[in-house]
């Protein structure tokens, strides 16, 4: 199943909410909530469990979405934003909680005049929920932050984490100050569905000014929940506080308890992979190359494995060369990833040998690499 | 059935009613007389399968037991109607009406068909979580195995080795049932149905389950939330009716608008006043005072219920070991609790009072079952004097499916 399949053909009986039909818990989802959180420093709590939050619209066929907000499996956490991220500053951003729930239908709008019409494929899948502390105090620190988490979460093989497909997406609480008063004292207004890091920024500094404007207008700002236009550069509201709908939470229960062991939780801390910041200091160290180097193999998942499998007892620079130049070049014309591709760390290893033998030219190693990448297994 | 389960008398249905078929129609002029305003109920809301169980149209038939409506029309028909534990049996492919309270039970004319049907489907099923796993089913079985005081009890009555069968066996009769709406007809089969087991070799103890009274407003609290909830799915969008009636607001925000005219018009009155009083329960400014309080009421009426059960509750032991054959004296608490299925024989329908809400008193002997996830059984054991039949329920600890089977059995045995 992928995510831009025909619509309604990849609908359970439970996410079209047959009479008769009941959810389950993928067993799989739980273990990829613990190494997100294991991964962000966070609390794998051994108890956890599910409600049902009552709303009724086009994109719940239940009726009800099934969460972990009141119980989650992830309490506690950070990411550490500084001179990586290119701020003159350090700062830890920490996260509040991490929870599973249920994702929603697609609603689409604007193909029929007055009908909304359903896409049901997304309905009922797993999503983890990652709330952050109040902690995020400019548009730049947010983006930054968001970033920060795709590049772990990939790296760590949680989400492919990709804002256009919506293997991730984002929702903002943004509230202001005056000096003298208490950080939170402001009323927050929530920001939906910002599809991108250039759009994060622009919503939260819109927002930001609109709030600054609407108090020192003398009015007091009300508590909405806003989208962002691009085009005008501003958030206009979607719902306000009087249509906001009472929950009624009440415990799942066609759900039980999630019951973890501590033995449980640390054998999947030592299946995680090494984290991207102990990696980023140890290649430098290790392979003697340069951090922005060492950077850009980071940020492609297995890229690591290639380069370490295919440093092995070469020139590490001329295989991190070849990697972030001629690889990645073909992966990008072929938009394709590098876990994917179908080139081996064999493969490149005797390429680069042939080079360094001069048994084959630069031009005649570039086109091996292209047979290679085209799924040719000769050598 | 009355629709979506809701309902002791097989009245909200829009089919029409159903007849009670234990009831003696008079012949008038050599025919029958049609159309005649005043009938029994056979109960409900199963009140169907109890109907073609006692007019011998079929052998067995299912049921779903949320609040009693397995036991009360066999009770009211004069069938055995029988509630399994919750989780024995998979959920999956039962319209859900009280998620944490429903259970499919069986219903057939003797204990003896009732359990074969109930072993057929006693089974795990990975398309239910609250369906008993293979494990779990292990683990009761390695405690109800392990009771040397009921190893005897068996299943074949017949011929009788023994003549008392149910030597050793405690029955405990819970003082709280004995309220104000008990029929004459109730309490004289309760204490011949004490009687005869005790003939059996019963030891007959009084014994206390002191939130019973407060059990009754405690499941409607829960079972219309939870109705509420299970009932928000029918919306005309996927599947079902849908009003020809365009919404009364357009407004794109609330999508409630969309619904409310499918809703109205697809579901009965009953329904939606539960869903409507389910809803209120659980809003924000009433969720503490009634929701989360019948939540705890839930919790104290299931610790009442371990209380006075010889077996533990595998539930609340968290891998505490079954008791060993070592145990020589046996431990207090009794195996099975005798009191009536209902206060009375089947009413007349179409008697149902002003208020809704009185007829929902047919319920107060077996809604504690339900709340606490106990099997119990109906057992037809008498005749009332207008001819309608009356029924005794028997109830044990959790999980203890078999040996409150094995009671059943010789109890209905006594009344044949």
């Amino acid at each position: 199943a992928k995510w831009d399949d025909p619509p309604n053909t990849n609908v359970a009986l439970a996410d079209a909410g047959i009479p008769g039909s009941l959810p389950r818990l993928n067993p799989e989802c739980v273990g990829i909530a613990a190494r997100a959180i294991l991964g962000l420093n966070g609390k794998v709590q051994k108890q956890s469990s599910f409600d049902r939050k009552h709303y009724f619209y086009s994109d719940q066929p239940l009726g009800f979405q099934i969460t972990q907000q009141r119980s989650p499996i992830g309490r506690g956490g950070k990411v550490s934003l500084g001179h990586n991220e290119g701020l003159d500053y350090t700062k830890d951003i920490r996260i509040h909680q991490l929870q599973l729930e249920q994702d929603t239908a697609k609603s689409v709008h604007d193909v029929y005049p007055g009908y909304v019409l359903t896409d049901l494929n997304r309905a009922g899948v797993a999503l983890l929920e990652i709330v952050s502390e109040p902690d995020i105090e400019t548009p730049e620190e947010a983006a930054l932050y968001v970033r920060k988490m795709q590049t772990l979460l990939r790296h760590i093989r949680v989400s492919h984490c990709n804002m256009e497909e919506g293997s991730m997406r984002c929702d903002v609480n943004v509230s202001v100050y005056r000096n003298s008063d208490h950080r939170l004292s402001g009323t927050r207004c929530e920001l939906k569905n910002l599809n991108s890091l250039k759009v994060i920024r622009g919503a939260v500094s819109a927002e930001i000014r609109r709030q600054i404007e609407t108090i020192e207008s003398g009015n007091p700002v009300e508590q909405e929940t806003r989208g962002f236009d691009a085009r005008q550069g501003k958030t206009f509201v979607i719902r306000s506080k009087e249509d906001a709908p009472d929950y009624r939470y009440m415990p799942e229960p066609d759900i039980p308890e999630i019951h973890l062991t501590d033995e449980w939780i640390e054998a999947a801390r030592l299946a995680l992979p090494e984290l991207p910041e102990v990696a980023l200091a140890r290649i430098q160290e290790q392979y003697g190359l340069s951090k922005e180097t060492v950077e850009t193999i980071l940020a492609e998942p297995g890229c690591v494995d290639l380069f370490e499998d295919t440093a092995r007892g070469r020139n590490a620079k001329t295989v991190a060369s070849w990697i972030t130049s001629e690889v990645f070049g073909q992966l990008s014309y072929r938009a394709q990833r590098l876990q994917d591709s179908t080139l081996t760390s064999g493969q490149l290893s005797g390429l680069i040998d042939a080079l360094e033998t001069k048994s084959v030219t630069s031009a005649q190693a570039k086109k091996l690499l292209i047979a290679y990448m085209n799924g040719e297994t000769q050598s | 059935m009355d629709e979506f389960g809701m309902g002791s008398k097989n009245e909200f249905s829009i089919y029409g009613a159903t007849r009670n078929p234990c009831e003696q129609t008079p012949e008038v002029g050599g025919s029958k007389e049609r159309h005649q305003p005043h009938r029994h109920s056979p109960g409900g809301s199963s009140g169907g399968s109890a109907a073609a169980v006692a007019s011998g149209m079929c052998r067995i038939a299912l049921g779903s037991d949320t609040g009693g409506s397995v036991r009360l029309p066999a009770a009211w028909c004069g069938v055995v109607g029988f509630k399994p534990t919750y989780g024995r049996v998979s959920r999956h492919g039962l319209v859900a009406y009280g998620s944490s309270l429903d259970a499919i039970g069986v219903m057939a004319r003797s204990v003896g068909d009732v359990r074969a049907a109930f072993h057929a489907m006693s089974v795990p099923d990975p398309r239910d979580m609250t369906c008993m796993s293979s494990k779990l089913r292990r683990r009761i079985e390695s405690f109800t195995g392990s009771r040397e005081w009921t190893k005897h009890v068996d299943w074949e009555n017949g011929a009788t080795k023994a003549s008392k069968p149910l030597d050793g066996v405690r029955i405990g009769i819970p003082k709280e049932f004995w309220v104000d709406e008990l029929s004459l007809s109730a309490l004289e089969s309760w204490k011949s149905g004490a009687q005869r087991l005790a003939d059996l070799g019963c030891e007959i103890v009084q014994v206390s389950l002191p939130h019973i009274p407060s059990s009754l407003p405690a499941y409607y609290t829960l079972a219309f939330a939870e109705s509420s909830s299970n009932l928000a799915r029918y919306d005309g969008i996927r599947y079902g009716t849908r009003s020809n009636q365009l919404p009364a607001k357009s407004n794109g925000s609330n999508a409630s608008y969309k619904y409310a005219n499918t809703r109205s018009e697809g579901l009965g009155s009953e329904v939606q006043r539960r869903i409507l009083l389910g809803t209120y329960v659980m809003t924000a400014s009433a969720s503490e005072q009634y929701h989360v309080l019948a939540q705890k009421i839930r919790r104290l009426i299931q610790k009442d219920f371990d209380s006075v059960f010889a077996l533990p509750n595998v539930l609340a032991l968290d891998g505490a070991d079954p008791p060993g054959p070592a145990v020589a004296d046996r431990p207090k608490g009794v195996d099975a609790l005798l009191f009536p299925t209902a206060t009375d024989t089947a009413p007349l329908l179409g008697t149902l009072a002003q208020n809704p809400v009185t007829g929902y008193v047919n319920d107060i002997m077996t809604v504690p079952a339900n709340l606490a996830g106990i099997p119990a059984v109906s057992v037809p054991v008498d005749i009332d004097s207008t001819g309608m039949p009356v029924g005794l329920q028997l109830a044990a600890q959790f999980g203890d499916d078999d040996l409150l089977l094995s009671i059943a059995a010789h109890l209905q045995s006594q009344f044949v």
